[in-house]
């Protein structure tokens, strides 16, 4: 709407215009300026009045002749269009008068940033597409991250746009505004006597200053932190070792051999990634010359870490602390009896000691600070500290005491003032539904989160939390590496940044930029900013001195339980803060394949003991309290022990997380490793799991041998395999005899860990839907790479091996010569390529694929999701999508295309320097989010490149090659580094 | 064959070429006369042609998601159908062409019938492979037609050979059974009272006046008709088989296939006529023109063709053993012992075990048991078709893609839908078009009445 007035215009404020003043308006403008005129006699409150009313001026306008009655209405209608502007949609496309800088249309910007996850940051580079955040890759300048991510790192990016984050400050379910907000919580801080902040585990400096000034201005106040899976026992073992706190840093890389004493090495927090990647660099085959590090995993349930393992122990958790103290034992050449077999404990030690000082000793954040404490005595026996583990000595003190605490001044009614920030307390907190009243019963209650979780229904207040691609703020990793996060957005809703919120409370409200800047200015950091920025870190990790352990290790404590239940975060939930992310939802967990549920996971034995089977619905008891849940059997779990994953049974926490699993807090009052039992139900729920099948019936899938088969016959091939002559053909091969570069794909199955960071990257990358339980559940998953399990029995021990599995991009496709409309075909480049356009949906090329990786959208999977409505959700969940990669509509195939967005734009790159694309240069979405660098692409037509190089391995070797349809993804064998002292 | 030896006929009872003409031309003239059993088969076609409509109309909505087909099984109920209707109007075209030009004269009372099926049940198998595409709007892509895309569909792909095979065979079995129907419908012409219905006859009858140079014409046309639709017979499911022989996919990679996909289609085809001729015979009276004889016949046919096809299942387990191809034992496997092994050991039972019955004379003549053995083996060809499609499909190469299938209430829709729409069409065409070629049986009443003057050697009997 102009806001130029017209010469002479002044409005009356009071008196009525009549439409004679109307028409002498209107008249007064000529020519050109006649629909400005009508404009601005519209804009006039006197006008509006005038049309207000419905029937003005009744006698004069019978007696307005024709012209005067038109430009009346003219003007009437323009106002009807104004007003129109304040419920239609507004969409203007107006060009950049001035362009933002550095915004190319078409070209993506790249902005270091960092994430959080139980206190601990991973670096992230974000790449943003003409002001939209569309795809998060790790840092390579980060520690943590070296340039991959974790599933979560991925998934952030449909948090980010969730159309079920909070999106108003709510005062007791009613919208209200966050003035009023910070009205009533500094009249009521002022007033308490025993204010409480309850955060989740801060990872932020600068958030930690500005809290710890809060408490400090307030008598009486106390800051917790809370997360329900921590690492207390990590530090509390530190203090027994070595009498103060101490963060422990793992660098595999440094470590010939590793033993896990019941840790998921590469699921337990940010740092994982770090260590996934080192655990891979010490297992690179060059050539012939197989040198590996070697992994022991003493475990009850199935991990990652078990099925990467060298040799993977069936022992239940509540053993591990005895089996510790066996390998003391057997390090100090005492007798090592104990619940596992003394010899082969003599033999890890053995190893151990023979590696004079590059082995490591890693226990499980779950176990007790007694197992953490042993473990520190062990690398310091073994010289590991300093080489393949720091400790850095750290202030922080273990979360359990403080929510403990909280626990009983809440029950006791001695909290009067409450503010959580991140927290979920009232479903995390051990003993949790016994709070509620009493929590409700607290003068002032708020909630800074990004959903309105089950404690904001809880709660008086509620404000919604800026996600961190939305706001500024600051992160440490384990390491003690700082970082900037850097936003990419504005906040979508009216989401506040957590610094503005504590510094608002404060009193001093202030911008978080200038809050966080303003921290890192007064620490001398001021002049790297830009760099920091630029780099992502901003403070790198100080080298810090080898402690010395006193005293010895504790005496032997308590015998294994019965029948154990364990309590782990869920892989793809973790502790249920993703429960509202579908992508996450829908991953399928590693070795299970379960999607959308959280199962009991038993052994075999166990499950025929209790007579149950898959889907049968058990009660767990641990003490008094108990949960019922479906039955999944996984084939080398230790016997008489369950394995519950935490973060499912959300009842607050958005559309697509609500309702779907159990919750199985109400158990960890008892601990993460407690004594219970289970009893069947005569009750069963569907489990949707995305494979069915484990066993690979004895055909060449998974190849898979011993370093010492691998000297003997370094292809691996089965001596059993079904033999054909490879390679024959009725006709010379012209195809691909071109200059064009060919691009191929290999992955390494002795790196691949099974993590999944691959399927969920492919996700965002590749705008692939999400499909819901019901459709999982009858095989429509649409992952465009999948990780492949199986297992096999070997000398009465369950062995995993996985294998990703994407589009092998075939040079003989058997999809495309049975395409009616040639809508799947080859590109000179080698590609195997899907036209969705021209594909009407036959499907005969899903049937003729062996590898079956093509997917079909059944139905509109991309915009009827269940949950979301089409008016106002979808849009959000639209901005998410790649604009480089097209989305699907209902009844075409997909597949995994090699990015061919990518190669798109790094050929583009390389034509307009007149050169060809160099090795390295493309980086599938795959490829860039592993942590452990199993995926090479490249140009399989260069003998110098990388690809080509892992191609002419002698453990290379292709899926179904003697289906004679040369996949361009070839694969190479995984090895596994037995002692060859350790009877099996 | 000795002539003592005493034949059964193939016209019975005392004829005229006035009585034969009155017997089938009555069916259509006098529609009040019309028995009511009728309504209630014409109203269970109604019914679930709606039930089809609702299916289609939801299908086209929602997408084939509604089906059960998944990931591995992509096809399912869509093509075990397609190929099902397409066997079923094989009986047909046998019948009115090879038998034609093998001047096998009982094929004249159940041409007309047997080759309207063909028609009715190519409509059926028609409406799947459209339908069962994601986007049916644009599936006419599959034909090659010039466009601004400069696009050719990918010849390479058996199922562009399902369309020109398809509909090569609807149009030649439309053509064939309309060129056969002109005399008959200039005969009702001249005998219908109801005006509109004369007219519409004298239309379509493009003329006939029965003159020597009509049916001069005549005869040269359907003859070279015939000659036409009998590759067709041996084309049409040879081509629908390579859908399946062209992949790679244990179970459906069998050069057997096109013959024995052939034979089942006579095979079904052959047991479909019988289930409608059986109760049709007694129902309008025309037992002295479908004789039994003709029953015996088409029994006869039935069960050599359900040898051939018996032949093909052992050696399918034959090849999966003499391959040494673990993917193709295990297939076999599979098929044995599987999840669906109640399936295949029903297949073996319907297309196997009970047609032997068949080789009884006796059995042969129980028009109970005849009607029975007919509804078991259609059911029969279809676990067939469900042995090959699904249970092939849903365990292959990778044992972590293995899965199971489900059909849902709509695959059973459509199924039951397009079962319907073939109950309504016959029922309408019994009622409305002479079911039995009129001048066809009067020319075999000639030949057969005249044969004995001329001393020729009686080759079908006829009673005295």
């Amino acid at each position: 709407m102009p806001s130029v007035k017209g010469k002479g215009m002044e409005s009356k404020n009071s008196a009525d215009l009549t439409l004679e003043e109307i028409s002498k308006k209107l008249e007064a403008g000529n020519g050109k300026q006649y629909y400005r005129s009508l404009d601005e006699v519209a804009g006039t409150p006197e006008f509006r009045k005038f049309l207000e009313d419905e029937f003005p001026n009744r006698s004069t306008l019978l007696s307005m002749d024709r012209r005067q009655f038109l430009k009346v209405m003219g003007a009437s209608l323009a106002l009807a269009g104004l007003s129109g502007c304040r419920f239609l949609p507004q969409e203007k496309i107006v060009p950049y008068v001035k362009a933002p800088e550095d915004i190319i249309p078409g070209k993506s910007l790249r902005y270091a940033t960092a994430m959080v996850r139980r206190g601990e940051a991973l670096g992230l580079v974000v790449e943003s597409k003409m002001g939209r955040p569309t795809k998060i890759e790790g840092n390579d300048l980060h520690p943590a991250s070296l340039g991959s991510t974790d599933v979560f790192a991925q998934a952030e990016l449909l948090t980010l746009y969730d159309p079920d984050r909070g999106r108003n400050v709510l005062n007791e379910g009613q919208i209200a505004t966050y003035d009023e907000f910070l009205k009533a919580a500094r009249e009521a801080l002022a007033a308490a006597k025993s204010p409480r902040i309850v955060t989740d585990r801060v990872a932020s400096p600068t958030l930690r200053n500005q809290l710890q000034a809060l408490v400090k201005a307030h008598p009486g106040a106390e800051w917790i932190e809370w997360e329900p899976f921590n690492d207390d026992s990590a530090l509390e073992g530190s203090v027994l070792a070595f009498g103060s706190p101490y963060e422990t840093v793992y660098d595999l890389s440094q470590a010939e051999a590793i033993v896990s004493l019941d840790c998921s090495l590469f699921d337990e927090g940010p740092w994982s990634v770090r260590m996934a990647r080192d655990f891979a660099s010490g297992r690179k085959i060059e050539g012939s010359e197989a040198k590996m590090n070697r992994l022991y995993v003493f475990e009850s349930g199935v991990t990652t870490a078990g099925l990467s393992a060298d040799h993977r122990f069936t022992v239940k958790s509540s053993e591990v602390v005895d089996i510790a103290r066996q390998l003391v034992m057997a390090l100090s050449d005492l007798e090592a009896d104990g619940p596992f077999d003394a010899a082969t404990i003599r033999e890890i030690a053995a190893d151990l000691i023979a590696r004079n000082g590059k082995a490591v000793v890693v226990a499980g954040a779950h176990q007790p600070a007694e197992l953490h404490a042993i473990a520190c005595h062990i690398n310091h026996a073994i010289g590991a500290i300093g080489r393949a583990v720091q400790y850095r000595p750290t202030d922080r003190k273990p979360l359990r005491t403080g929510a403990t605490k909280l626990a009983a001044e809440l029950a006791g009614g001695r909290v009067d003032w409450m503010l959580t920030i991140s927290a979920n307390p009232l479903s995390t907190l051990p003993q949790a539904d016994g709070l509620k009243e009493a929590y409700k019963k607290v003068p002032f209650t708020a909630v800074a989160a990004l959903y309105e979780d089950e404690t904001a229904a809880e709660s008086k207040w509620y404000v919604p939390l800026a996600h961190f691609l939305e706001a500024w703020s600051d992160a440490e990793a384990r390491d003690g590496t700082a970082s900037i996060i850097q936003p990419l957005i504005l906040p979508l809703h009216n989401a506040v940044p957590v610094h503005e919120l504590v510094a608002s409370i404060s009193g001093k409200p202030q911008p978080a930029y200038d809050i966080v800047k303003g921290f890192w200015v007064a620490k001398g950091a001021g002049e790297k900013w830009e760099k920091a920025l630029h780099d992502g870190v901003i403070s790198p990790a100080k080298p810090t001195e080898a402690p010395k352990p006193v005293g010895g290790i504790g005496p032997a404590g308590s015998a294994a339980f019965g029948f154990e239940v364990n309590l782990r975060p869920d892989p793809t939930i973790d502790d249920g803060r993703y429960a509202n992310n579908g992508w996450l939802q829908e991953l399928p967990k590693p070795i299970t394949t379960v999607t959308w549920d959280n199962t009991v996971q038993m052994s075999l034995n166990t499950a025929q003991r209790l007579g149950v089977k898959n889907e049968d619905v058990v009660e767990v008891t641990v003490g008094q309290s108990r949960v019922e849940g479906p039955v999944w059997i996984v084939p080398g779990h230790a016997d008489d022990s369950v394995t519950l994953h935490a973060g499912y049974g959300r009842t607050k926490c958005g559309r697509v997380g609500e309702g779907v699993g159990f919750n199985v807090y109400p158990l960890m009052a008892g601990g993460a490793i407690a004594e219970g039992s289970v009893k069947k139900l005569g009750k069963a729920h569907p489990i949707a799991a995305a494979q069915t099948h484990h066993s690979m019936e004895g055909r060449d899938i998974v190849r898979v041998g011993s370093i010492e088969e691998y000297k003997h016959n370094p292809s691996l091939e089965p001596h059993d395999a079904h033999h054909a002559k490879k390679g024959l053909t009725l006709y010379n091969d012209e195809q691909f005899k071109n200059d064009s570069q060919q691009w191929g794909m290999s992955i390494d199955l002795n790196a691949c860990i099974g993590c999944n960071a691959c399927t969920i990257a492919c996700q965002a990358e590749n705008n692939i839907p999400v499909v819901g339980k019901d459709q999982v559940r009858n095989g429509r998953e649409m992952h465009w790479i999948r990780i492949d399990h199986y297992f096999s029995v070997k000398n009465g021990r369950f062995e995993h091996v996985v294998q990703p599995v994407a589009c092998q991009h075939c040079e003989d496709a058997p999809c495309e010569p049975v395409c009616p409309v040639a809508a799947t075909v080859h590109s000179h480049e080698g590609l195997n390529q899907m036209v969705y356009n021209r594909c009407v949906g036959t499907r005969y090329c899903s049937n003729n694929c062996p590898y079956k990786v093509r997917r079909f959208n059944f139905l509109n999977y991309q915009y009827n999701q269940k949950n979301f409505d089409k008016k106002d959700d979808i849009p959000l969940l639209k901005l998410l999508n790649n604009p480089d990669v097209t989305v699907r509509s209902r009844g075409v195939m997909e597949k995994c295309t090699y990015c061919v967005q990518r190669i798109n734009e790094a050929r583009i790159e390389a034509k307009k320097q007149l050169r060809k694309v160099k090795d390295g240069e493309i980086v599938t979405a795959c490829q860039q989010a592993c942590p452990t660098q199993a995926i090479v692409f490249g140009d399989v037509s260069d003998p110098n490149s990388r690809v080509s190089k892992a191609r002419a391995e002698e453990r290379s070797y292709k899926l179904l090659e003697v289906l004679n349809t040369k996949p361009r993804t070839s694969y190479s064998a995984k090895l596994r580094n037995p002692n060859p002292r350790i009877k099996a | 064959m000795s002539e003592s030896r005493v034949i059964e006929p193939l016209i019975e009872g005392k004829q005229t070429y006035e009585t034969i003409t009155e017997q089938i031309s009555s069916v259509v003239s006098k529609q009040k006369e019309h028995p009511k059993a009728w309504f209630a088969m014409f109203l269970i076609g109604f019914f679930l042609v709606n039930m089809l409509l609702v299916s289609v109309t939801y299908l086209i909505y929602k997408g084939i998601g509604i089906w059960g087909n998944n990931q591995p099984v992509a096809w399912s109920f869509d093509i075990i159908n397609f190929v099902w209707w397409i066997g079923i109007g094989h009986a047909g075209t046998l019948i009115s062409a090879i038998l034609l030009l093998l001047k096998q004269e009982w094929r004249t009372s159940i041409n007309r019938f047997a080759e309207a099926m063909t028609i009715f049940a190519v409509m059926c198998a028609g409406m799947y492979p459209l339908l069962h595409t994601g986007r049916p709007w644009v599936a006419y892509w599959l034909f090659p037609y010039p466009n601004i895309l400069a696009m050719w569909p990918q010849f390479r792909s058996p199922l562009i050979w399902d369309v020109f095979a398809v509909s090569t065979y609807m149009t030649v079995s439309i053509l064939f059974w309309y060129v056969g129907l002109v005399p008959d419908l200039a005969t009702l012409r001249d005998r219908l009272v109801f005006k509109p219905a004369r007219y519409l006859c004298g239309m379509l009858s493009l003329g006939w006046r029965g003159a020597a140079s009509h049916w001069k014409r005549y005869e040269a046309a359907y003859i070279v008709l015939a000659g036409l639709s009998t590759p067709l017979v041996l084309s049409v499911h040879s081509i629908v088989s390579f859908d399946f022989a062209v992949s790679l996919l244990p179970g459906w990679q069998t050069t057997i296939f096109p013959p024995y996909f052939v034979a089942g289609a006579v095979y079904a085809g052959f047991a479909m006529v019988l289930t409608f001729m059986v109760p049709l015979r007694a129902l309008y009276k025309i037992e002295n023109l479908v004789t039994m004889r003709h029953i015996d016949w088409m029994c006869k046919i039935m069960l050599t063709t359900g040898l051939i096809v018996f032949y093909g299942y052992i050696m399918e387990v034959f090849y999966a053993w003499y391959s040494a191809n673990p993917f193709e034992q295990y297939l076999m496997h599979n098929r044995w012992y599987g999840p669906y092994a109640w399936a295949y050991w029903l297949l073996i039972f319907c297309n196997g075990v009970v047609p032997q019955i068949l080789w009884s004379k006796k059995m042969r003549h129980h028009l109970p048991t005849v009607f029975v053995i007919s509804l078991v083996v259609g059911l029969g060809m279809w676990l067939e078709r469900f042995i090959i499609i699904p249970v092939s499909l849903h365990r292959d190469f990778l044992p972590s893609s293995w899965g199971m299938y489900t059909p849902t209430v709509w695959d059973f829709g459509l199924f039951f839908g397009t079962i319907g729409f073939f109950i309504m069409m016959m029922f309408l065409f019994i009622r409305f078009v002479p079911m039995i070629s009129i001048f066809e049986v009067r020319e075999l009443w000639y030949r057969m009445s005249h044969r004995k003057k001329h001393a020729e050697p009686v080759k079908v009997g006829v009673n005295e």
